[in-house]
């Protein structure tokens, strides 16, 4: 029996790197500290290790050639990151995207667009959850659904003790349309009506009280949380950035991701402050990370004219694949926890899917069909908690193979093949 | 491709070896200058051209979390310059496309730096915290040695020690956080005013005002992490970026830190940003002269200038309380982010303009600086990219300061409401030679750096050189290296980059009694977000540079 301590769990984006994992004869029998989800994602350790090739078994290097050479022959290539690999491997098919000259997306596109948009367009003032744990006097949890962030509340806010909180915190709790985070001091409900409209003439009564008001309930609400937050040194508004996770734009409202940042902003010009917005797990921050660094951009990248460009309105997955030009596609990652209706347009399109549990996911019956290790717990590597802290992963049993080794080889395969000819016309 | 080589009679210019303009070959093999190669080495014809070591960046913001940051807020940059990959030679490793603009990405980063005939690049703000994030980048930032600087100044245990009255203990830690981060100096920003702009205090920071404690104060801060600097034999002293940047009147502040660490190795970064002094209207005026008179005065101090250069820029530092003053008054587009028990980050885009008064006195301190100064070894070259403006500006900036008749052009353009009272506008006739340009941008640095086999080309350096066509305009002579040596290896050929090696990792890990170990595992478990025990970087690609 091996305990590993202080790994860290990817089931949710608070990435919790304090799990003690117990490993017997290479299956994971216990993850303490680990909530259900966590303890759901690190699961026994068993995962399925078929290579596919066209529905066939096939060997690893039958299998990468397949791929490699679907994607030299493709005209409008796809690259998709999906969740569940290290950044190192992240890194590596961000290569892979750039030789091949395909467009290069993540899971964020489909989630959190318009808070990516939003923070690119005004910025935004945000800090680490550390920050939060032993700075944030006042937190305001803006529509936070615990259940999606089981340990949230004992690892960074609000149960912690703070380093600078001798005389605790409050705790505010908005709920939009429902109950929210509880317990809490104040809780308010507002209709999501008002949403986009409290969120924003609360930032404008944070900046200047004496601005011109409206009438109505959305700005009672704000009068009232401005109140409370102005009492406060540092402010902490946490709200979840993909609140509908699972449909097909889950950031919410038009305008709530503007109203957001503008509010992280406005935290700061008579009190400090911040807003912390949440994701889910696999490394989803870590994306887009590694894009940025390559490519300059978080999301929605088109290789396709030799340089990076943005195109987060017509070039995400999505769009790319709903306008039917796409003719393969290389997944990486965990396909399982992609946006439906990606899925459902990837599987139209000749795929490779090189992931964990690949060939028990949605997209199983594609071209090529690699399972791999799972970051986190067959590989080991790094990934980014929500709030862009590095963590490393560790292997925790043996599995299939990594991600990041096959990758490389696949960047290999596809750097040294044949470049095609690229006309003007034909890729525009 | 690390073959014999030989550079034929080029005119070197090795101040580190006093020699300034003399026709000499330089003799390279396994990725070292040597005193000879085999008549069969390959040869390039270097007569009639200009030969020096690679290019040194003492400060720069190149590689981490922060930069990615701003990458991430600057996609209308990037879109305005796209970086197609070069065209390397057959056998190399795959070339990567990116982006441009005043915060390239990874790989673009590399390939101009080379291309500038700069070889070695220091990252000079990284929050340890995320010392991952910078190797993972300086990984993917091809060519260039690089290392980076740990912040420490801001640091919640750092404080708790020097609070405790635990000196030993203190070095003890900083040993600890160096080594832990994969760092190679540490760092100092606003020494106490990071913390007080997160903890909602706007005052500014004097060097003996009381931070929640009598015992820390921004003096305490300096002094305990330079003696911290000097005991443990660091290579590069402690690098400093002093209290209350871009305040008029500031240049009390950085002349009594200097007076605080006397006798005290300390570099002190970006200069310019602190040395204005406050007119009786209140408003900025050089302070170039005050603060050049004490850095020549005083052989223990080191500096970098920090010069802005007309054109667009990303002020991105962890003093976020400047960024927020920034952004208040630019109205640009802003990002904070505080970072806990060590940092704080900001970012906003700018542009200095040479009609904007504030920008035209900025220019004007940074030449003085670099006008004034006695001794080219202790005063280097910087832009603090990409805050006064890209690395790219770095050939420009040669020319100022190397052709009096182009800089007397250039300041009569500039806004003059601020120059009252500048040397720069009473006439400075100064003109750096190629040897004292070689010295503000290779062999100084190197030398303040600590870096051994860098910044010269004597026997045993490493085989890092860039040659130059002699051009009237200095500046498209630096802007086009006609090839340039890194470690041996023949990365730019004819002016095009043609190789893309991997660069090293510049580190230092000092021994530090693992006694220590135990209270801090006790701060982490009752404060930090992280486990002790995921926090320490665990594996880098080179071995550290010795601390002895």
């Amino acid at each position: 029996m091996v305990k590993f301590s202080s790994a860290t769990c990817l089931g949710c984006g608070c990435a919790c790197d304090d799990i003690t994992v117990t490993v017997r004869e290479n299956r994971i029998v216990g993850a303490a500290r680990a909530c259900a989800m966590g303890a759901a994602w690190f699961g026994d350790g068993l995962a399925p290790a078929r290579v596919t090739v066209d529905g066939g078994d096939a060997s690893l290097a039958e299998a990468l050639s397949a791929a490699a050479r679907l994607l030299n022959h493709a005209t409008r290539p796809l690259v998709f990151l999906a969740p569940d690999v290290s950044m190192e491997a992240q890194r590596i098919a961000v290569a892979v995207a750039d030789t091949c000259r395909a467009s290069l997306d993540n899971v964020s596109s489909a989630t959190v667009a318009r808070s990516i948009l939003a923070g690119q367009e005004i910025g935004r003032a945000t800090a680490t959850l550390g920050e939060v744990r032993n700075r944030a006097d006042i937190l305001l949890f803006w529509d936070v659904d615990p259940a999606r962030y089981p340990r949230f509340a004992e690892r960074y806010a609000p149960d912690p003790i703070g380093l600078y909180l001798a005389d605790g915190r409050r705790v505010i709790s908005v709920g939009v349309g429902g109950a929210a985070w509880s317990p809490a001091d104040v809780t308010v409900r507002i209709s999501p009506d008002d949403e986009v409209v409290t969120l924003t003439a609360l930032a404008a009564l944070l900046t200047d009280p004496g601005c011109v008001q409206g009438d109505g309930n959305a700005w009672a609400h704000a009068r009232m949380l401005s109140d409370i937050l102005l009492s406060g040194r540092y402010v902490v508004a946490v709200a979840d950035a993909e609140p509908g996770s699972g449909a097909p734009d889950s950031s919410g409202p038009t305008g709530r991701a503007d109203a957001l940042w503008r509010l992280s902003h406005a935290l700061n010009h008579r009190t400090r402050g911040a807003v912390v917005t949440l994701r889910a797990g696999g490394n989803r921050t870590g994306a887009e990370a590694a894009m940025t660094s390559a490519a300059g951009y978080p999301m929605a990248v088109d290789y396709s004219q030799g340089v990076p460009r943005y195109r987060p309105h017509d070039g995400t997955a999505g769009a790319l694949l709903a306008s039917g030009i796409v003719d393969a596609a290389l997944v990486v990652g965990d396909a399982r926890l992609v946006d439906h209706g990606v899925v459902a347009d990837l599987a139209n399109v000749p795929c490779v899917v090189l992931g964990p549990a690949a060939s028990g996911g949605p997209l199983a019956r594609s071209r090529v069909v690699i399972d791999t290790a799972r970051a986190g717990v067959h590989e080991d590597g790094t990934a980014l908690r929500m709030d862009d802290v590095p963590l490393p992963l560790r292997a925790l049993v043996t599995g299939p193979p990594p991600a990041r080794d096959l990758l490389t080889t696949l960047a290999a395969l596809v750097a040294t093949a044949p470049r095609r000819s690229v006309g003007a016309g034909e890729r525009s | 491709m690390s073959e014999p080589l030989r550079i034929v009679g080029g005119t070197v210019y090795d101040p580190a070896h006093g020699i300034d303009g003399e026709v000499r070959d330089i003799c390279i093999d396994a990725g070292k200058v040597v005193a000879d190669v085999s008549t069969s080495a390959r040869r390039i014809d270097a007569r009639g051209l200009v030969v020096m070591p690679g290019g040194v960046d003492i400060h720069s913001h190149v590689a981490g979390s922060s930069v990615n940051a701003a990458r991430r807020l600057l996609p209308e940059e990037h879109a305005a310059d796209p970086a197609p990959a070069p065209s390397l030679a057959d056998g190399e490793p795959w070339p990567r496309s990116g982006a441009g603009g005043t915060v390239p990405t990874t790989f673009t980063t590399g390939y101009r730096y080379a291309g500038l005939g700069y070889t070695t690049v220091f990252d000079a703000a990284v929050a340890p915290l995320h010392a991952r994030t910078s190797h993972a980048e300086l990984d993917e930032t091809p060519i260039v040695d690089a290392g980076f600087y740990v912040l420490a100044g801001n640091d919640a245990y750092l404080w708790q020690l020097i609070d405790r009255g635990e000196r030993e203990r203190a070095r003890q830690y900083v040993a600890w956080l160096l080594g832990a981060a994969g760092g190679y100096a540490l760092k100092v920003v606003n020494p106490g005013g990071v913390e007080l702009w997160k903890r909602g205090l706007r005052d500014r920071v004097g060097l003996d005002d009381a931070l929640g404690s009598t015992r820390v104060t921004a003096r305490a801060i300096l002094e305990t992490l330079c003696a911290a600097a000097d005991e443990l034999r660091l290579p590069h002293a402690t690098h400093i970026h002093c209290n209350d940047l871009g305040v008029a009147g500031n240049i009390a502040t950085t002349l009594a830190s200097m007076q605080a660490l006397s006798g005290r190795r300390a570099h002190f970064t970006h200069v310019q940003f602190h040395a204005y002094a406050s007119g009786p209207d209140g408003r900025r005026r050089s302070g170039a002269r005050a603060l050049v008179e004490h850095i020549n005065a005083h052989d223990s101090i080191t500096a970098d200038v920090g010069q802005v250069m007309f054109g667009p820029a990303t002020t991105l530092t962890a003093d976020g309380a400047v960024e927020y003053l920034l952004y208040k008054s630019s109205g640009r587009k802003w990002v904070n982010s505080d970072i806990e028990l060590e940092t704080g980050c900001g970012i906003v885009p700018h542009a200095y303009r040479e009609k904007q008064s504030v920008a035209a006195l900025q220019w004007v301190v940074g030449l003085e600086i670099f006008l004034l100064a006695a001794d080219p070894w202790r005063v280097v070259l910087s832009t603090d990219h990409p805050n006064g403006g890209s690395f790219l500006a770095y050939p420009e900036l040669m020319r100022l300061l190397m052709d009096r008749t182009y800089r007397a052009d250039c300041l009569k353009r500039v806004n003059p409401a601020l120059l009252g009272g500048s040397a720069l506008a009473d006439g400075l006739g100064r003109e750096y030679t190629l040897r004292e340009i070689a010295i503000v941008t290779r062999a100084g640095p190197a030398r303040i750096l600590g870096l051994r086999d860098k910044g010269h080309l004597g026997v045993g350096a490493d085989a890092d050189v860039t040659i130059y066509t002699p051009n009237a305009d200095w500046s498209a002579m630096f802007a086009t290296p006609r090839y340039v040596v890194k470690g041996g290896t023949l990365v730019v050929e004819e002016g095009h980059l043609r190789r893309a090696p991997r660069g090293g990792r510049l580190h230092v890990r000092p021994d530090y009694d693992r006694a220590i170990e135990g209270p801090l595992r006790e701060f982490f478990d009752r404060h930090a977000t992280v486990a002790f025990d995921n926090y320490p970087v665990r594996t880098l690609p080179d071995r550290p540079v010795p601390t002895s």
